[in-house]
């Protein structure tokens, strides 16, 4: 089995840390690997988000995840907000600090969109300069995530998979790879998911995202407002065969049901990983 | 015939301009704006379509997807203005306010802050002056609830004080702490929304209200303008007898007094205060 060169743990079975279940979490202490936080969420706030956070880094490990790095854009790295995700994954201890590989804004405004890259070499080369700068201002491996896309840029140069495994190489970064992105971009794009999969490159994968989704007929929105749907599970089930075992996380950021339900989601995960498990054995 | 290749500063430029565009995706691509950076003939040598869609199509999922995001971010943090305008009403100011005053931070959680100034801006909008503090009234109720925890003072600690060191002392309010003066009532538009009521038509009748967190919950104490003006002060960092004497005026007597203590004894029993300087 091929671990990430970094040696970050297999978390087991995690979730997002979202404000409906803290109640739960709390009171209840479910037994769960890990979660993941949304870093913007935690950046400013002195209040209840940051008493609840803190309890709950004390009882589990934590990862972050952001939205707002924007890796790709051509505007400038924005130093301030790095310097407060830095404080924040020192005083959560969180394990990795993930991103995106999109923009979401230039000439100063976010959008709050992960806006695709084009796959070019002029692109490539410009956000792994942003992520060495990154990674040396964080003091730690940047873990980016493969977005879900729903065009294509007429001047892409390469594929996707081309692109996101000459990124990882070339910026010496981490992977987090979103089986369910690849799943929505392979169908509003229509290629094979499973030639994406096979070219990921193992040791730079350090967590899964699996998702719901909806599918519009003639495309698929990542809106992780519902169950992950079949096709899904037996991808990451070809993509733990391939990659190995990671941390696995569940999202489900609309229309969020009790904490059981979504519990109940990421657990199904387990019945792949057992069956890895048996296989290599 | 190959095509021009397009920079990625300019791609990303356009792509924008494409996406916070508030009417429709064509017309998003043939504004001034977008066509300044990729004129709307060369669309398909940028974005190609898919099998099921047009280049046009693809890029309004992304364009589609902006606004009922901002509306998403705006109506968590003003849920009652929402709810007094209604959806349609409500969405439209989300268009409009997005292109004044779009987001440029890392978080969502700012793009409200300046609501308020926008009621302000315009002034010909229905109710914009209730608007105006119902947006001050939200915007301070989701200051407060992100404040940095301070502790709060406790009635030992006030009792300590030596009695004549109060004169000069300076109170230190709790970083979780706003106080408004409105012009209009907006107490029961907050009351109709959380009982799910009608909202009531808006009047001009002054309030003042403190806004506090305690226990991690969001409070409000209703007050007096007397009573608002001395915790200004105070709050302000003016001495506790010049306070005192600006706050008693030409009333100074046993009842004025005995109302200022009772004062007194609400906001320590509050919370609303983390220090006494002497």
């Amino acid at each position: 089995m091929t671990h990430n060169r970094w040696g970050f743990p297999d978390l087991g079975l995690g979730l997002g840390l979202r404000t409906t279940h803290y109640a739960h979490i709390l009171s209840q202490n479910p037994d769960i690997g890990f979660f993941e936080i949304l870093t913007e969420n935690y950046l400013d706030t002195g209040g209840r988000p940051a008493y609840v956070l803190d309890q709950i880094a004390e009882r589990y490990p934590t990862v972050m995840h952001g939205v707002s790095m924007s890796i790709g854009s051509t505007d400038p790295i924005d130093l301030a907000y790095l310097a407060k995700v830095k404080r924040l994954a020192e005083r959560t201890g969180a394990l990795w600090v993930s991103d995106h590989i999109c923009w979401t804004g230039v000439l100063g405004r976010n959008t709050h969109d992960l806006l695709p890259l084009p796959y070019t070499e002029e692109s490539l080369a410009h956000a792994v300069g942003r992520i060495k700068i990154v990674q040396e201002l964080l003091e730690r491996p940047l873990v980016l995530e493969n977005p879900s896309t729903y065009l294509e840029f007429a001047d892409n140069e390469m594929t996707e998979w081309e692109f996101v495994e000459r990124l990882s190489e070339e910026a010496d970064c981490g992977l987090l790879f979103d089986v369910n992105n690849v799943y929505v971009s392979a169908y509003n794009h229509g290629y094979d998911p499973v030639t994406y999969i096979d070219a990921i490159p193992a040791d730079r994968v350090c967590q899964y995202h699996l998702a719901g989704h909806t599918n519009k007929g003639t495309h698929i929105i990542d809106t992780h407002s519902d169950h992950v749907v079949g096709p899904v599970w037996e991808l990451f089930g070809h993509t733990i065969r391939t990659v190995g075992l990671r941390a696995t996380l569940l999202e489900w950021d609309a229309d969020i049901p009790p904490f059981e339900v979504v519990h109940r989601e990421v657990l199904k995960a387990d019945a792949w990983r057992l069956r890895e498990v048996a296989d290599a054995a | 015939m190959r095509h021009e290749r397009t920079e990625l500063p300019r791609l990303q430029r356009w792509m924008q301009e494409v996406v916070v565009y508030p009417g429709a995706v064509e017309e998003a691509i043939a504004s001034p704006r977008a066509a300044r950076e990729i004129a709307a003939a060369r669309l398909e040598e940028v974005v190609t379509p898919s099998h099921s869609m047009t280049s046009s199509e693809r890029l309004g999922v992304y364009h589609g997807m902006y606004l009922l995001r901002m509306q998403e971010a705006l109506e968590a943090d003003y849920p009652v203005i929402r709810y007094h305008l209604g959806d349609h009403r409500f969405a439209l100011l989300v268009r409009d306010y997005v292109q004044r005053y779009p987001s440029t931070s890392y978080t969502l959680n700012r793009l409200g802050d300046h609501l308020p100034r926008f009621f302000l801006d315009e002034p010909d909008r229905p109710h914009a002056a209730f608007l105006h503090d119902l947006a001050r009234l939200e915007l301070a109720m989701t200051e407060v609830f992100d404040e940095e925890e301070t502790p709060a003072l406790g009635v030992d600690a006030v009792q300590a004080v030596d009695p004549a060191a109060w004169e000069t002392a300076r109170l230190r309010p709790i970083r979780a702490l706003r106080l408004l003066a409105l012009e209009h009532a907006v107490i029961p538009h907050l009351s109709a929304f959380h009982d799910d009521r009608p909202a009531p038509e808006p009047r001009r009748v002054p309030c003042w209200i403190a806004l506090y967190r305690r226990d991690y919950s969001v409070l409000r104490l209703e007050l007096g303008r007397s009573e608002h003006d001395l915790l200004s002060w105070l709050v302000s960092g003016t001495p506790l007898g010049e306070a005192l004497a600006a706050a008693a005026g030409a009333t100074r007597g046993p009842r004025q007094q005995a109302r200022i203590f009772r004062w007194f004894r609400t906001w320590i029993s509050e919370g609303l205060f983390s220090a006494i300087e002497v």
